[in-house]
C-alpha cells in the first residue's frame, strides 16, 4: 500500500474519474481563476527576470557590460529615454520572449560552473559571446533595435546629412542596424576588425 | 682635451636625444590606437589606405608631415565638433570622440600622423 508507484498510480485515477461531488460549473470557475492566477504569476516572475536589477544583480554583468553600457546613450541621455538590458537582449512578443528565456537557462550553467566569473575570462570569451548576440540581432533583422528605431522615423532635418545618406543606403540595400551598429552599448571585443580598416 | 671631451659630450647628448625620439615613435600603442577608433565608429568614414567620405588616414599624415602644428590640429578636429568638408561638397559637424583621456586622444593623433 505504502509503495510509491501504486500510490502514484493511485492518485492517476483520482485524476481521471469524473468528480461526482463538484459541479461542472465550480470546476470550470475554479480552473479558470486559477489559470489567471497561473498565468499572472508566471507572467510577473518572467518579467521580473526582464529589471535592470535582475540582470546586474551577478558581477558577472553588473563589473563588466554594465560599467560599458552606463557611459553610453542607451543609459544616458538628452531626453531620459533609456533602453535597459532586455530593451535589446529579449524579444518583446510572446513565442520569441519564451525562446530567448529557454536558451538563457544555459547563462545559469555559465554561472554555475563560472564560465566568466572573472574580467580576464569574461575578456578571453568577449569575442563569443558578441559573435553569437551580432548573429541573433542579424537573423531577426535587429528586431529590439526596431521597436524604438526606424528608417521611416530618421528625418534629414535632424540626422547629419552624411549619417541620413548612409541610413537610406542601408535601407535600399536591405541592410540591418548591426550590420553597422556594433559595440554601440559596450566595448568592442579585441579580436574585431571593422571591415573599412 | 676639454675640447675634445665637449664634443663627446655633445655627440652622446644628440644620441641620447634621437634614442628619446624613436623611442617616442615606437610608443605609439597602434593596437589602443585603433581599438578607440573602431569603439567611435571612425572607420564608417575613414580607412588607413582608401578614401571613404573622410580622407584615407595615410593622407592626413602626408598631408600634416613635417607640421608643428599637426598634433593640436588633429586633437582640436576630433574634440571640438569643427566642421569638416565632404566629398559632395557639404559641410558639417566632425563627430566628438567620446572619450576625455587625452593620452588615449593623443595616441590615436600620433598613430594617425605615424602612417
Amino acid at each position: 500500500m505504502n509503495n510509491p508507484p501504486k500510490r502514484l498510480g493511485h492518485a492517476w485515477q483520482v485524476l481521471r474519474r469524473p468528480s461526482a461531488k463538484y459541479s461542472l460549473l465550480s470546476l470550470l470557475v475554479i480552473g479558470f481563476f486559477s489559470g489567471i492566477f497561473f498565468w499572472g504569476g508566471f507572467h510577473t516572475a518572467l518579467e521580473a527576470t526582464n529589471t535592470l536589477e535582475f540582470c546586474t544583480a551577478c558581477h558577472e554583468m553588473r563589473d563588466t557590460v554594465f560599467q560599458e553600457y552606463k557611459q553610453t546613450i542607451h543609459y544616458s541621455n538628452r531626453t531620459g529615454v533609456r533602453a535597459i538590458c532586455s530593451d535589446c537582449h529579449v524579444p518583446k512578443d510572446w513565442t520569441h520572449k519564451m525562446i530567448r528565456k529557454a536558451r538563457a537557462s544555459l547563462e545559469v550553467w555559465g554561472k554555475i560552473t563560472g564560465a566568466i566569473d572573472t574580467k580576464e575570462k569574461f575578456e578571453a570569451k568577449r569575442m563569443t559571446l558578441a559573435t553569437h548576440e551580432w548573429e541573433r540581432m542579424k537573423a531577426s533583422d535587429s528586431r529590439e533595435c526596431r521597436n524604438c528605431h526606424s528608417y521611416d522615423g530618421m528625418s534629414g532635418e535632424f540626422q547629419k546629412q552624411t549619417v541620413f545618406v548612409k541610413h537610406q543606403k542601408a535601407d535600399a540595400e536591405g541592410q540591418t542596424c548591426i550590420d553597422c551598429h556594433k559595440g554601440i552599448a559596450h566595448k568592442l571585443p579585441r579580436e574585431y576588425r571593422d571591415s573599412n580598416e | 682635451m676639454s675640447a675634445h671631451r665637449n664634443r663627446l659630450f655633445a655627440a652622446l647628448s644628440i644620441s641620447i636625444a634621437a634614442a628619446g625620439l624613436s623611442a617616442g615613435a615606437y610608443a605609439v600603442d597602434e593596437e589602443a590606437a585603433r581599438a578607440l577608433a573602431r569603439q567611435n565608429g571612425c572607420f564608417k568614414c575613414h580607412s588607413v589606405e582608401k578614401t571613404l567620405d573622410g580622407p584615407a588616414y595615410k593622407s592626413v599624415a602626408a598631408k600634416y608631415r613635417g607640421k608643428a602644428d599637426a598634433e593640436a590640429r588633429l586633437i582640436t578636429h576630433i574634440t571640438t565638433g569643427e566642421k569638416a568638408k565632404f566629398p559632395d561638397g557639404h559641410v558639417e559637424e566632425h563627430k566628438i570622440i567620446k572619450t576625455k583621456d587625452m593620452n588615449e586622444i593623443k595616441n590615436l593623433v600620433s598613430w594617425i600622423l605615424s602612417l
